[in-house]
Protein backbone atom coordinates (compact mmCIF):
# COMPACT_ATOMS: atom_id res chain seq x y z
CA UNK A 1 0.00 0.00 0.00
CA UNK A 2 2.91 2.67 0.78
CA UNK A 3 4.52 1.51 -2.26
CA UNK A 4 1.45 2.90 -4.38
CA UNK A 5 0.95 5.84 -2.86
CA UNK A 6 4.24 7.07 -3.55
CA UNK A 7 3.94 5.93 -7.03
CA UNK A 8 1.42 8.31 -7.17
CA UNK A 9 3.00 11.16 -5.67
CA UNK A 10 5.95 11.07 -8.10
CA UNK A 11 3.50 10.64 -10.95
CA UNK A 12 2.05 13.59 -10.34
CA UNK A 13 5.49 15.87 -9.70
CA UNK A 14 5.75 14.53 -13.11
CA UNK A 15 2.55 16.29 -14.53
CA UNK A 16 2.93 20.04 -13.14
CA UNK A 17 5.71 20.75 -15.42
CA UNK A 18 5.95 24.61 -16.46
CA UNK A 19 4.74 26.09 -19.56
CA UNK A 20 4.45 29.09 -21.28
CA UNK A 21 2.89 30.92 -23.95
CA UNK A 22 4.48 33.54 -25.66
CA UNK A 23 2.58 35.94 -28.09
CA UNK A 24 3.51 37.86 -31.35
CA UNK A 25 1.36 40.93 -31.50
CA UNK A 26 1.50 42.76 -35.00
CA UNK A 27 -0.18 46.21 -35.62
CA UNK A 28 -1.21 46.90 -39.23
CA UNK A 29 -2.33 50.43 -40.24
CA UNK A 30 -4.31 50.79 -43.23
CA UNK A 31 -2.11 51.86 -46.64
CA UNK A 32 -5.38 52.95 -47.81
CA UNK A 33 -7.17 56.00 -46.53
CA UNK A 34 -11.01 57.31 -47.49
CA UNK A 35 -11.39 60.55 -46.69
CA UNK A 36 -14.61 63.18 -47.39
CA UNK A 37 -13.37 66.32 -49.04
CA UNK A 38 -16.40 67.89 -49.80
CA UNK A 39 -20.16 67.24 -48.54
CA UNK A 40 -22.75 67.04 -51.42
CA UNK A 41 -25.77 69.11 -51.51
CA UNK A 42 -28.97 68.62 -53.23
CA UNK A 43 -30.34 70.95 -55.14
CA UNK A 44 -34.24 71.55 -56.23
CA UNK A 45 -34.50 72.52 -59.70
CA UNK A 46 -38.19 71.69 -60.53
CA UNK A 47 -40.57 70.06 -57.89
CA UNK A 48 -39.62 66.40 -58.29
CA UNK A 49 -36.39 66.50 -58.77
CA UNK A 50 -32.94 66.26 -56.33
CA UNK A 51 -29.66 66.87 -58.22
CA UNK A 52 -26.44 67.55 -57.07
CA UNK A 53 -25.35 69.42 -60.35
CA UNK A 54 -24.49 72.90 -59.86
CA UNK A 55 -26.35 73.58 -63.02
CA UNK A 56 -29.25 72.66 -60.74
CA UNK A 57 -27.77 74.37 -57.02
CA UNK A 58 -26.59 71.76 -56.30
CA UNK A 59 -22.80 70.03 -54.85
CA UNK A 60 -21.45 67.24 -55.78
CA UNK A 61 -19.63 65.18 -53.08
CA UNK A 62 -15.52 64.48 -53.44
CA UNK A 63 -14.04 61.65 -51.78
CA UNK A 64 -10.53 60.81 -51.67
CA UNK A 65 -9.07 57.96 -51.47
CA UNK A 66 -4.97 58.16 -50.33
CA UNK A 67 -3.15 54.89 -51.12
CA UNK A 68 0.49 54.22 -49.78
CA UNK A 69 1.25 50.84 -52.13
CA UNK A 70 0.26 50.38 -55.59
CA UNK A 71 -1.61 47.88 -57.16
CA UNK A 72 -2.89 47.41 -53.57
CA UNK A 73 -5.96 48.06 -53.47
CA UNK A 74 -9.48 48.91 -55.43
CA UNK A 75 -11.70 52.35 -54.75
CA UNK A 76 -15.26 50.83 -54.99
CA UNK A 77 -17.91 53.66 -54.67
CA UNK A 78 -21.97 53.55 -54.54
CA UNK A 79 -23.88 56.28 -55.79
CA UNK A 80 -27.23 56.88 -53.95
CA UNK A 81 -30.81 54.49 -54.64
CA UNK A 82 -32.05 55.35 -51.46
CA UNK A 83 -32.82 58.16 -49.18
CA UNK A 84 -31.31 58.00 -45.37
CA UNK A 85 -33.41 60.38 -44.19
CA UNK A 86 -36.74 61.64 -46.10
CA UNK A 87 -40.43 62.73 -45.42
CA UNK A 88 -42.64 59.65 -46.02
CA UNK A 89 -43.12 59.12 -49.80
CA UNK A 90 -45.61 57.39 -51.18
CA UNK A 91 -44.32 56.86 -54.84
CA UNK A 92 -40.87 55.84 -56.53
CA UNK A 93 -37.92 57.30 -56.67
CA UNK A 94 -36.21 57.21 -59.75
CA UNK A 95 -32.18 56.91 -59.10
CA UNK A 96 -29.34 58.08 -61.37
CA UNK A 97 -25.75 59.22 -60.92
CA UNK A 98 -22.15 58.48 -61.62
CA UNK A 99 -18.51 58.25 -60.26
CA UNK A 100 -15.74 59.94 -62.13
CA UNK A 101 -11.96 61.41 -61.43
CA UNK A 102 -12.36 64.87 -60.22
CA UNK A 103 -8.34 65.57 -59.56
CA UNK A 104 -5.42 63.29 -59.12
CA UNK A 105 -1.95 63.64 -57.22
CA UNK A 106 -0.29 61.61 -60.31
CA UNK A 107 -0.62 62.14 -64.06
CA UNK A 108 -1.38 58.74 -64.38
CA UNK A 109 -4.37 58.40 -62.62
CA UNK A 110 -5.94 60.17 -65.25
CA UNK A 111 -6.48 56.35 -66.57
CA UNK A 112 -9.17 55.76 -63.91
CA UNK A 113 -11.52 57.10 -65.53
CA UNK A 114 -11.37 54.67 -68.85
CA UNK A 115 -9.94 51.58 -66.85
CA UNK A 116 -13.35 51.94 -64.02
CA UNK A 117 -15.81 49.51 -64.09
CA UNK A 118 -19.37 50.09 -63.65
CA UNK A 119 -22.24 48.22 -62.61
CA UNK A 120 -25.78 49.04 -61.16
CA UNK A 121 -25.15 52.16 -58.54
CA UNK A 122 -21.31 50.49 -58.08
CA UNK A 123 -17.85 51.95 -59.64
CA UNK A 124 -15.13 50.08 -59.29
CA UNK A 125 -11.28 51.31 -59.69
CA UNK A 126 -8.42 49.45 -59.52
CA UNK A 127 -6.02 51.99 -57.75
CA UNK A 128 -2.64 51.08 -59.44
CA UNK A 129 -0.57 54.46 -58.58
CA UNK A 130 0.70 55.02 -54.78
CA UNK A 131 -0.83 58.70 -54.01
CA UNK A 132 -4.04 60.61 -53.76
CA UNK A 133 -7.24 60.53 -56.07
CA UNK A 134 -10.34 62.20 -55.81
CA UNK A 135 -13.57 60.88 -56.84
CA UNK A 136 -16.63 62.76 -57.35
CA UNK A 137 -19.92 61.59 -56.87
CA UNK A 138 -23.18 62.61 -58.72
CA UNK A 139 -26.42 62.29 -57.99
CA UNK A 140 -29.95 62.79 -58.71
CA UNK A 141 -33.39 61.73 -57.58
CA UNK A 142 -36.39 61.79 -59.59
CA UNK A 143 -39.59 61.34 -57.93
CA UNK A 144 -42.56 59.71 -59.53
CA UNK A 145 -44.01 61.12 -62.73
CA UNK A 146 -43.38 64.63 -62.22
CA UNK A 147 -44.73 64.22 -58.71
CA UNK A 148 -43.49 67.13 -56.33
CA UNK A 149 -41.79 66.28 -53.07
CA UNK A 150 -42.88 66.24 -50.39
CA UNK A 151 -41.37 69.13 -48.06
CA UNK A 152 -38.85 68.14 -45.44
CA UNK A 153 -34.90 67.22 -45.07
CA UNK A 154 -33.75 64.73 -47.83
CA UNK A 155 -30.40 62.78 -46.86
CA UNK A 156 -28.90 60.24 -49.08
CA UNK A 157 -25.13 58.21 -48.31
CA UNK A 158 -22.34 57.95 -50.81
CA UNK A 159 -20.74 54.58 -49.88
CA UNK A 160 -17.16 54.55 -51.02
CA UNK A 161 -14.72 51.62 -49.78
CA UNK A 162 -11.57 50.92 -50.02
CA UNK A 163 -11.04 46.80 -50.54
CA UNK A 164 -7.56 45.12 -50.55
CA UNK A 165 -6.94 43.64 -53.68
CA UNK B 1 12.29 86.97 -4.54
CA UNK B 2 15.52 87.69 -5.72
CA UNK B 3 15.96 84.29 -6.70
CA UNK B 4 12.59 84.27 -8.87
CA UNK B 5 14.09 87.05 -10.62
CA UNK B 6 17.39 85.38 -11.49
CA UNK B 7 14.99 82.20 -12.47
CA UNK B 8 12.83 84.63 -14.96
CA UNK B 9 13.28 84.36 -18.65
CA UNK B 10 15.17 87.18 -20.37
CA UNK B 11 13.84 88.96 -22.98
CA UNK B 12 15.35 87.85 -25.47
CA UNK B 13 13.50 85.43 -28.26
CA UNK B 14 13.52 83.70 -31.55
CA UNK B 15 10.77 82.39 -33.32
CA UNK B 16 9.97 79.83 -35.92
CA UNK B 17 8.16 81.66 -38.31
CA UNK B 18 6.17 79.15 -40.75
CA UNK B 19 3.74 80.28 -44.03
CA UNK B 20 2.33 79.78 -47.35
CA UNK B 21 2.53 81.90 -50.30
CA UNK B 22 -0.28 83.12 -52.67
CA UNK B 23 -0.80 81.80 -55.73
CA UNK B 24 2.32 81.95 -58.01
CA UNK B 25 0.76 81.27 -60.96
CA UNK B 26 -2.11 83.81 -60.42
CA UNK B 27 -0.79 85.81 -63.08
CA UNK B 28 -0.23 83.62 -66.04
CA UNK B 29 2.38 80.87 -66.75
CA UNK B 30 5.73 82.77 -65.65
CA UNK B 31 6.44 84.27 -62.16
CA UNK B 32 9.41 86.37 -60.11
CA UNK B 33 10.24 84.58 -56.93
CA UNK B 34 11.23 87.77 -55.15
CA UNK B 35 7.50 88.46 -55.43
CA UNK B 36 6.56 85.59 -54.07
CA UNK B 37 8.71 84.76 -51.15
CA UNK B 38 9.17 87.10 -48.12
CA UNK B 39 12.18 88.21 -48.78
CA UNK B 40 13.88 86.96 -45.07
CA UNK B 41 17.21 85.96 -44.04
CA UNK B 42 17.37 82.58 -44.11
CA UNK B 43 14.09 81.45 -45.24
CA UNK B 44 13.89 77.79 -46.67
CA UNK B 45 11.37 76.14 -49.03
CA UNK B 46 9.65 72.84 -47.64
CA UNK B 47 7.19 72.44 -50.04
CA UNK B 48 5.31 72.85 -53.83
CA UNK B 49 2.24 72.51 -53.89
CA UNK B 50 0.63 72.87 -57.07
CA UNK B 51 -2.73 71.86 -59.33
CA UNK B 52 -3.55 72.48 -62.62
CA UNK B 53 -6.28 71.38 -65.32
CA UNK B 54 -5.18 69.56 -68.80
CA UNK B 55 -7.64 69.82 -71.39
CA UNK B 56 -6.15 67.71 -74.11
CA UNK B 57 -7.49 64.19 -76.24
CA UNK B 58 -6.71 60.87 -74.82
CA UNK B 59 -4.26 60.10 -77.12
CA UNK B 60 -2.58 63.05 -77.81
CA UNK B 61 1.09 63.18 -76.22
CA UNK B 62 1.66 66.08 -73.59
CA UNK B 63 4.14 67.04 -71.08
CA UNK B 64 3.90 69.51 -68.34
CA UNK B 65 6.53 70.83 -66.07
CA UNK B 66 6.22 72.88 -63.04
CA UNK B 67 9.42 74.29 -62.53
CA UNK B 68 12.19 77.11 -60.92
CA UNK B 69 15.51 78.03 -62.11
CA UNK B 70 18.68 77.97 -60.20
CA UNK B 71 20.35 81.44 -60.24
CA UNK B 72 23.51 80.17 -58.56
CA UNK B 73 24.18 76.66 -60.46
CA UNK B 74 22.29 76.89 -62.86
CA UNK B 75 19.51 74.83 -64.07
CA UNK B 76 16.45 73.77 -61.96
CA UNK B 77 16.22 73.96 -58.47
CA UNK B 78 12.99 72.41 -59.00
CA UNK B 79 11.04 70.49 -61.83
CA UNK B 80 8.43 68.69 -61.95
CA UNK B 81 6.92 66.75 -64.71
CA UNK B 82 3.87 65.37 -65.32
CA UNK B 83 3.20 62.25 -68.84
CA UNK B 84 -0.47 63.07 -69.74
CA UNK B 85 0.21 61.00 -72.82
CA UNK B 86 -2.47 58.74 -74.14
CA UNK B 87 -4.66 59.46 -71.51
CA UNK B 88 -7.53 62.01 -70.57
CA UNK B 89 -6.93 65.40 -69.50
CA UNK B 90 -7.77 65.93 -65.61
CA UNK B 91 -6.70 68.23 -62.59
CA UNK B 92 -4.16 67.02 -60.56
CA UNK B 93 -3.09 67.63 -57.38
CA UNK B 94 0.76 67.80 -56.17
CA UNK B 95 2.16 68.42 -52.75
CA UNK B 96 5.79 68.01 -53.13
CA UNK B 97 8.38 67.69 -50.27
CA UNK B 98 11.68 70.11 -50.30
CA UNK B 99 14.11 69.53 -48.49
CA UNK B 100 14.48 73.11 -47.13
CA UNK B 101 16.56 74.91 -50.09
CA UNK B 102 17.15 78.10 -49.12
CA UNK B 103 15.51 80.83 -50.66
CA UNK B 104 19.21 82.24 -52.86
CA UNK B 105 18.07 79.25 -55.06
CA UNK B 106 14.71 79.86 -56.11
CA UNK B 107 14.87 81.64 -59.30
CA UNK B 108 11.92 82.08 -61.77
CA UNK B 109 8.79 79.80 -61.74
CA UNK B 110 6.90 78.79 -64.48
CA UNK B 111 4.56 75.88 -66.25
CA UNK B 112 5.62 74.77 -69.34
CA UNK B 113 4.34 72.05 -71.53
CA UNK B 114 5.05 69.66 -74.51
CA UNK B 115 2.34 68.18 -77.36
CA UNK B 116 -1.19 69.18 -77.82
CA UNK B 117 -3.75 70.21 -75.15
CA UNK B 118 -3.07 73.73 -72.65
CA UNK B 119 -3.04 73.48 -68.89
CA UNK B 120 -6.04 75.17 -67.25
CA UNK B 121 -6.30 77.45 -63.85
CA UNK B 122 -2.78 77.05 -62.70
CA UNK B 123 -2.20 77.27 -59.00
CA UNK B 124 1.03 76.87 -57.32
CA UNK B 125 1.99 77.49 -53.95
CA UNK B 126 5.34 77.47 -52.07
CA UNK B 127 5.74 76.61 -48.15
CA UNK B 128 8.22 77.92 -46.34
CA UNK B 129 10.04 78.82 -42.69
CA UNK B 130 12.16 80.96 -41.30
CA UNK B 131 13.78 81.92 -37.92
CA UNK B 132 13.18 85.72 -37.21
CA UNK B 133 17.01 85.56 -35.19
CA UNK B 134 18.87 83.45 -38.27
CA UNK B 135 20.86 86.71 -38.23
CA UNK B 136 20.91 87.61 -34.99
CA UNK B 137 21.83 91.33 -35.39
CA UNK B 138 18.37 92.01 -37.18
CA UNK B 139 16.80 92.74 -33.85
CA UNK B 140 18.20 93.47 -30.54
CA UNK B 141 16.27 90.92 -28.66
CA UNK B 142 17.66 87.91 -30.64
CA UNK B 143 20.04 85.84 -28.48
CA UNK B 144 23.34 86.63 -29.58
CA UNK B 145 23.29 89.98 -30.47
CA UNK B 146 26.15 92.51 -30.07
CA UNK B 147 25.91 96.35 -30.37
CA UNK B 148 27.28 97.28 -33.84
CA UNK B 149 30.83 98.70 -33.66
CA UNK B 150 31.25 101.64 -36.65
CA UNK B 151 33.96 100.26 -38.98
CA UNK B 152 37.58 102.25 -38.33
CA UNK B 153 39.11 102.54 -41.77
CA UNK B 154 42.07 101.36 -42.22
CA UNK B 155 44.72 103.97 -42.17
CA UNK B 156 46.99 104.03 -45.37
CA UNK B 157 50.41 102.94 -45.39
CA UNK B 158 52.73 106.40 -45.21
CA UNK B 159 56.47 106.23 -45.85
CA UNK B 160 58.18 107.70 -42.32
CA UNK B 161 60.85 109.84 -43.33
CA UNK B 162 62.25 109.26 -40.22
CA UNK B 163 62.82 105.35 -41.64
CA UNK B 164 65.04 106.75 -44.50
CA UNK B 165 68.65 105.96 -43.47
CA UNK B 166 69.90 109.52 -44.11
CA UNK B 167 67.53 111.45 -42.23
CA UNK B 168 68.36 109.16 -39.23
CA UNK B 169 71.65 109.65 -39.37
CA UNK B 170 71.24 113.29 -39.90
CA UNK B 171 69.22 113.46 -36.74
CA UNK B 172 71.39 111.40 -35.17
CA UNK B 173 73.96 113.73 -35.46
CA UNK B 174 71.56 116.13 -34.72
CA UNK B 175 70.74 114.97 -31.41
CA UNK B 176 74.22 113.94 -30.78
CA UNK B 177 75.26 117.79 -30.94
CA UNK B 178 72.40 118.62 -28.54
CA UNK B 179 73.23 116.23 -26.68
CA UNK B 180 76.96 117.58 -26.08
CA UNK B 181 75.07 120.85 -25.99
CA UNK B 182 72.98 119.66 -22.98
CA UNK B 183 75.81 117.95 -21.74
CA UNK B 184 77.98 121.08 -21.43
CA UNK B 185 75.27 123.18 -20.29
CA UNK B 186 74.33 120.34 -17.51
CA UNK B 187 78.08 120.01 -16.79
CA UNK B 188 78.70 123.92 -16.24
CA UNK B 189 75.25 124.34 -14.03
CA UNK B 190 77.06 121.16 -12.10
CA UNK B 191 80.05 122.62 -11.86
CA UNK B 192 78.68 126.27 -11.00
CA UNK B 193 76.12 124.83 -8.40
CA UNK B 194 79.18 122.69 -6.60
CA UNK B 195 81.11 126.37 -6.53
CA UNK B 196 78.07 128.10 -5.39
CA UNK B 197 77.74 124.99 -2.53
CA UNK B 198 81.54 124.95 -2.11
CA UNK B 199 81.12 128.94 -1.21
CA UNK B 200 78.46 128.42 0.87
CA UNK B 201 80.21 126.19 2.58
CA UNK B 202 83.53 128.19 3.00
CA UNK B 203 81.32 130.98 4.43
CA UNK B 204 79.52 129.05 6.53
CA UNK B 205 83.12 127.30 8.16
CA UNK B 206 84.14 130.97 7.84
CA UNK B 207 81.34 132.59 9.76
CA UNK B 208 81.94 129.59 11.97
CA UNK B 209 85.79 129.56 12.82
CA UNK B 210 85.23 133.75 12.66
CA UNK B 211 83.34 133.87 15.09
CA UNK B 212 85.20 131.67 17.18
CA UNK B 213 88.59 132.65 16.60
CA UNK B 214 88.63 136.64 15.69
CA UNK B 215 88.61 137.42 19.37
CA UNK B 216 90.72 140.20 21.02
CA UNK B 217 94.03 138.73 20.20
CA UNK B 218 93.56 138.92 16.57
CA UNK B 219 92.63 142.42 16.69
CA UNK B 220 94.93 143.34 18.80
CA UNK B 221 97.63 142.07 16.58
CA UNK B 222 96.15 143.67 13.84
CA UNK B 223 96.52 146.81 15.42
CA UNK B 224 100.09 146.25 16.27
CA UNK B 225 100.86 145.71 12.88
CA UNK B 226 98.80 148.55 11.44
CA UNK B 227 100.76 150.77 14.16
CA UNK B 228 104.24 149.88 12.14
CA UNK B 229 105.27 152.39 10.29
CA UNK B 230 108.20 151.36 8.60
CA UNK B 231 106.00 149.98 5.38
CA UNK B 232 105.83 152.31 3.12
CA UNK B 233 102.44 153.18 1.69
CA UNK B 234 103.10 153.85 -2.15
CA UNK B 235 105.29 152.33 -4.29
CA UNK B 236 107.40 153.99 -7.20
CA UNK B 237 109.17 152.53 -10.28
CA UNK B 238 111.25 154.63 -13.13
CA UNK B 239 110.58 152.80 -16.52
CA UNK B 240 113.60 153.32 -18.45
CA UNK B 241 112.51 155.77 -21.59
CA UNK B 242 113.17 155.36 -25.58
CA UNK B 243 111.95 153.48 -28.68
CA UNK B 244 110.91 149.87 -28.68
CA UNK B 245 111.18 149.08 -32.34
CA UNK B 246 109.83 145.96 -34.25
CA UNK B 247 112.44 143.03 -34.19
CA UNK B 248 110.37 141.32 -37.31
CA UNK B 249 110.50 142.48 -40.51
CA UNK B 250 108.78 140.93 -43.40
CA UNK B 251 109.60 141.15 -47.19
CA UNK B 252 107.29 142.39 -49.74
CA UNK B 253 106.17 139.25 -52.24
CA UNK B 254 103.28 137.86 -53.44
CA UNK B 255 101.07 135.75 -50.73
CA UNK B 256 99.80 132.39 -52.67
CA UNK B 257 95.58 131.69 -52.09
CA UNK B 258 95.45 129.52 -49.20
CA UNK B 259 92.60 126.83 -50.86
CA UNK B 260 92.61 124.81 -47.85
CA UNK B 261 91.65 127.65 -45.99
CA UNK B 262 89.37 128.89 -48.47
CA UNK B 263 88.04 124.98 -48.31
CA UNK B 264 87.68 125.40 -44.60
CA UNK B 265 85.97 128.51 -44.44
CA UNK B 266 83.09 127.27 -47.19
CA UNK B 267 83.02 123.82 -44.94
CA UNK B 268 82.43 125.85 -41.69
CA UNK B 269 79.89 128.24 -43.52
CA UNK B 270 78.72 125.55 -44.43
CA UNK B 271 77.94 123.72 -41.16
CA UNK B 272 77.17 127.38 -39.50
CA UNK B 273 74.15 127.12 -42.08
CA UNK B 274 73.40 123.96 -41.09
CA UNK B 275 73.19 124.27 -37.51
CA UNK B 276 71.68 127.46 -37.76
CA UNK B 277 68.63 126.34 -39.72
CA UNK B 278 68.47 122.66 -37.61
CA UNK B 279 67.94 125.04 -34.76
CA UNK B 280 65.03 125.94 -36.69
CA UNK B 281 63.56 122.71 -37.34
CA UNK B 282 64.06 121.63 -34.20
CA UNK B 283 61.81 124.51 -33.01
CA UNK B 284 59.57 123.19 -35.14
Amino acid sequence: MFKKTLALCVSLAAMNAYAVDTPIIGQVESKCVVTTDKQGVYGNPSASILSTDAADGGVEPVVRFDVVLAEAYKAVIAHPISFSQSPQLNDVVNWTGSTSVEAVSDAGMSAYDTSKVEYDNVTEVDLDIAGSTWFKVSSEADYGFNKALPGGTYTAIVEANCIAL
Amino acid sequence: MAALLVCLPSYSYSEQVFGTTTNAASSGYNWVMSNVLPQATGLTVSNVIYRYTTVKDPDDPMLVHVSNENPIDGGYTFRSTDDWTGIPGNTINRVIPISQIPIEYWGDGSIEWEGKGRVDDPFVVYTYQYDTCYDPQADPDCPGYKPEIPDIPPVPDVADPINDQFVQDELDREMMLRDEDEEEKQRAKLADAEEEEEDVDLETVLGIVGRSLQGAEDTAKHNQVMALSQFSQQYFQQLPDGVIEDTVVLKDSRLPRNNRGRRLQFAQDLLHDKLVKSQYRGEQ
